[in-house]
């Protein structure tokens, strides 16, 4: 057979056909139509679609790279302490992304999952965020453990009043200059502020092994 | 092939044949040296994230999304496809044809590589992994490893010899198989993206693909090749290794979804690639067991060689290991992680195309490299930087997945009982960064001795080779 | 040259010829050079090695696949058999939510609602007496003075809640009942819980009408 050339590329075609299909192309039959789940309680369909500040802030999020350290994918309660860490009671489902226009799901923890930012307790309000963002310090640490972006907010003069998300704002010193977040960080804070994965779906309830009997037949 | 040349080491073919192989393998180095100073950034970043914070290009998800294009796309590309072009040559016996169409798609290639480089500092990454290239930097590279790969099929389709060799094999299957992939990946996710968590788990199977079906069959044409042409012998497991090929193929690109163990996917694909992880172990030990003539060889060449061949198999095994999920609870998510993509990739696939680049260049140029101090050099940073590297990876995502399981750990204290593995991690990153120095400053010198002197290949310095014994098992 | 083999780093010398190298293998796969010829049989071991990689692979993705189910996301599960039932919620959750989105202003979170102004519910005559009543006065909503617990309310109007004409909310029948059972059950109250048969009834025999005032439901059983 490897000398034979046609039945060489046939046998390449194949196996570029067989990882194509048995893995893209048949996770896309089965959940790439996913609709949403209408809960009649809520008289509502989740997920819902993020408001469109937070869809923008989303390629903000993927342009600056944060999919580097961040994940966005929440584990079921008993493999690993997700749940006990308080980024979310249920494991994270298919569903709850289809809304989302570039999924950032992450491989790496290098800083704590993002899944649930917006349902976090106790609620993180977006002028803690941004300060965070400028500095790089999480609010009552003394280090720097997060890269500071500098560049996502814009140190301008004060024409009038102060802005009203100003981060700091010197209306003492000549001149009079303030920090203000830029198009670019407010939509990023709506989106994640919009991050929230808490509607429990019927595929996401948690399920508890049952040991099964000797000579049990499932 | 003429009748000298069977005795003479450096043909005519070579010499015919240099500049695409020669201008590939310079891209390649020079690419390898950039990502290594992107590397060095992004590793210094880790314990110290104020590092170069202020400049947007450099911020730690673009520069890290840096390191890994240049990597994948510059210098495992360039250099893989080099090698691949420079062992169908030979081993087809004539003068590469299309060699304009190599040199211009090569060109292009390296075009169309700074242009997207530039793109993701400028912040038009795609936040796919090994798909970060933006999106009109794509269509250039199809068309551009497409003019490349034409210059191999032709060597291989317009070969003396009836048969083939795995060299062969490996080389056809990954010039034939990338194009495919890469439309393919860049269809569903760039141009008619799908829906929502299809996203991550197609980049998934792109990534493993890029890995089994592209990279590695580029390593391997070049080690095959190598290997029973410096030992003299034949490989001793010969007969499996066609068995061993098609499992690369058709289990390899499977095992993509490992990194998606309790994600938010239907749990048949993290399945399905757990039992391809082992399946596929087959197809490692009987590359192991065919070039472990290279772990007795002496010289440059089969000691990058064997270096590639421990990492290349250790990174399987590894996998393997990892893909139980009593073990996957601590390591995934993890810098663990990254030291098995490094294992494999820079352990791996890069030392074994070294070993070939520094068995190949000599006969390219037709005169030994320059620099004896720098071959030795760069062997040394090399090997000590990659196990320190991998090494150093490994603790720190194991104490961070170790202490990420406890929930009452906050990730300063992560970052604080991680940080002097990360600054080893640092220092070898630097390492390997003099070493590639040392090696494209080497490859230069040698290459601009060429350029200037001529032709003229000093042929009294090779050795005249003999036939091959045969030792059936 | 009288330097040793592989002794210069700067060049490693081959030992065999390209046309050698490839004819020694051609022959240990069996053939003989430009021949179609057959394959030797491979050692065993290492086959029996692959059929327990297989085997081992085969056994994992049984046990761990959940049948190649989208639905299945935790493996240690198989997939969910027969058809999907919708879980009926529990009446208390699904009234007590109604509760707190529409009745909860006025009535309060303690059920007593607010002197002078809006009724009470604990200990409530109407949420105790007749079924009829209460189902009639929530669905279709009430106008005029009502006397609750011997006070009397002159105020605001109830509004309508059930899924008849004029609704301000709209509530579905089983919705009506959830929120008539959680009053009945909460603060004290005792009473059966309210079916949504039968707030199905109510709706169907009265039709659209306008409000009750108190006489007309004063006048039920």
């Amino acid at each position: 057979m490897m000398k034979n050339g046609f039945f060489f590329f046939i046998g390449l075609l194949a196996a570029f056909l067989l990882g194509w299909g048995g893995i893209p192309l048949l996770a896309h039959k089965q959940i790439g139509a996913l609709a949403p789940f209408y809960d009649d309680g809520e008289s509502s369909s989740f997920p819902t679609r993020p408001p469109g500040v937070a869809a923008r802030g989303q390629l903000v999020y993927a342009d600056l790279g944060c999919v580097a350290c961040h994940t966005q994918q929440v584990r079921r309660p008993d493999f690993g302490s997700d749940k006990a860490r308080g980024w979310g009671d249920r494991q994270s489902v298919a569903r709850d992304y289809i809304f989302q226009g570039r999924p950032q799901l992450g491989d790496v923890r290098i800083g704590p999952d993002l899944a649930n930012w917006g349902v976090r307790k106790p609620p993180v309000d977006a002028g803690g965020i941004a300060q965070f963002l400028y500095s790089g310090v999480v609010s009552g640490a003394k280090a720097v453990t997060h890269p500071p972006f500098p560049f996502l907010f814009d140190d301008r003069p004060i024409v009038g009043e102060v802005a009203a998300d100003a981060l700091v704002a010197l209306v003492d010193k000549t001149p009079r200059r303030q920090i203000v977040p830029t198009e670019r960080a407010r939509t990023l804070i709506a989106y994640l502020q919009s991050l929230n994965n808490a509607y429990e779906y019927p595929e996401a309830r948690h399920v508890v092994p049952v040991v099964a009997k000797e000579g049990a037949h499932k | 092939m003429s009748s000298t040349s069977t005795h003479a080491e450096v043909t005519a073919a070579d010499t015919a044949g240099r500049w695409p192989v020669l201008l590939l393998l310079a891209s390649g180095l020079g690419w390898l040296v950039i990502s290594g100073i992107f590397a060095l950034i992004a590793s210094i970043q880790l314990h110290s994230p104020t590092f170069m914070s202020a400049c947007e290009w450099f911020t730690h998800g673009r520069v890290g999304a840096l390191a890994e294009t240049a990597f994948v796309y510059g210098w495992a590309a360039n250099a893989g496809l080099g090698i691949a072009l420079w062992v169908l040559g030979r081993l087809g016996g004539s003068t590469l044809r299309a060699q304009n169409w190599a040199m211009v798609g090569t060109l292009f290639w390296n075009l169309g590589m700074t242009l997207g480089l530039g793109g993701i500092a400028t912040g038009e990454a795609t936040s796919f992994a090994f798909l970060e290239l933006p999106r009109y930097v794509q269509p250039l590279l199809v068309v551009a490893y497409i003019a490349i790969g034409i210059s191999g099929i032709l060597a291989w389709s317009g070969r003396r010899t009836e048969g083939t060799y795995a060299s062969h094999w490996y080389a056809v299957a990954a010039l034939f198989l990338f194009p495919w992939l890469l439309i393919a990946a860049q269809t569903m996710l760039l141009w008619s993206p799908v829906r929502g968590v299809l996203q991550p788990i197609i980049d998934g199977w792109y990534v493993q693909s890029v890995f089994s079906l592209w990279l590695a069959p580029l390593a391997l044409a070049g080690a095959y090749y190598v290997v029973p042409k410096i030992t003299g012998q034949g490989l001793p497991s010969y007969e499996f290794a066609p068995l061993a090929f098609w499992t690369l193929l058709f289990v390899g690109t499977m095992t993509g979804g490992r990194h998606l163990i309790g994600g938010p996917v239907p749990a048949w694909i993290p399945t399905l690639a757990n039992a391809a992880c082992w399946m596929v172990l087959f197809h490692f030990i009987v590359v192991a067991l065919n070039l472990r003539g290279a772990l007795t060889g002496g010289g440059t060449s089969l000691a990058f060689i064997s270096f590639g061949l421990l990492a290349y198999l250790a990174g399987a095994l590894l996998d393997a290991a990892t893909s139980f999920r009593g073990v996957a609870v601590v390591t995934q998510f993890t810098y663990f992680t990254t030291a098995q993509q490094q294992l494999a990739l820079y352990g791996g696939i890069s030392m074994l195309l070294l070993g070939s680049i520094y068995f190949a260049v000599p006969r390219l140029t037709g005169r030994p490299w320059t620099s004896g101090a720098f071959v030795r050099g760069h062997r040394v940073l090399a090997m000590v930087g990659i196990s320190i590297l991998v090494g150093s990876l490994a603790v720190a995502g194991w104490i961070q997945g170790t202490e990420l399981s406890n929930a009452k750990t906050t990730f300063g204290e992560i970052a604080a009982r991680t940080r002097p593995w990360l600054l080893a991690v640092s220092v070898a990153q630097g390492f390997l960064l003099v070493g590639n120095m040392l090696i494209l400053a080497n490859f230069l010198r040698s290459v601009s001795g060429v350029w200037c002197a001529g032709a003229v290949s000093q042929v009294e310095a090779f050795r005249q080779p003999t036939t091959m014994e045969v030792h059936a098992s | 040259m009288s330097t040793p083999l592989h002794q210069d780093p700067r060049l490693d010398q081959a030992a065999s010829t390209d046309e050698s190298l490839l004819a020694a293998h051609d022959k240990l796969l069996g053939k003989q050079p430009d021949e179609k010829g057959r394959y030797k049989l491979p050692p065993l071991h290492l086959l029996f090695f692959f059929s327990g990689l297989i085997f081992f692979a085969g056994t994992y993705l049984n046990r761990y696949s959940g049948m190649f189910d989208p639905r299945v996301y935790n493996e240690n599960t198989l997939p969910p058999s027969g058809e999907t039932v919708v879980a009926k919620l529990d009446p208390l959750v699904l009234g007590k939510k109604q509760y707190e989105a529409i009745c909860i202003t006025c009535h309060q979170a303690s059920g007593l609602g607010l002197p002078g102004a809006f009724p009470p519910l604990a200990g409530s005559e109407w949420v105790a007496g007749s079924d009829d009543r209460l189902i009639r006065l929530v669905a279709y909503g009430m106008t005029g003075p009502m006397t609750v617990k011997g006070v009397l309310y002159n105020g605001a109007q109830m509004p309508t809640i059930g899924k008849v004409a004029n609704s301000q909310y709209n509530l579905s029948d089983d919705k009506v009942a959830a929120v008539l059972t959680y009053i009945r059950h909460e603060w004290g109250n005792t009473g059966a819980p309210i079916t949504t048969d039968q707030v199905a009834a109510v709706r169907s025999k009265e039709g659209d009408r306008k409000p009750y005032i108190e006489a007309e439901l004063l006048k039920l059983n």
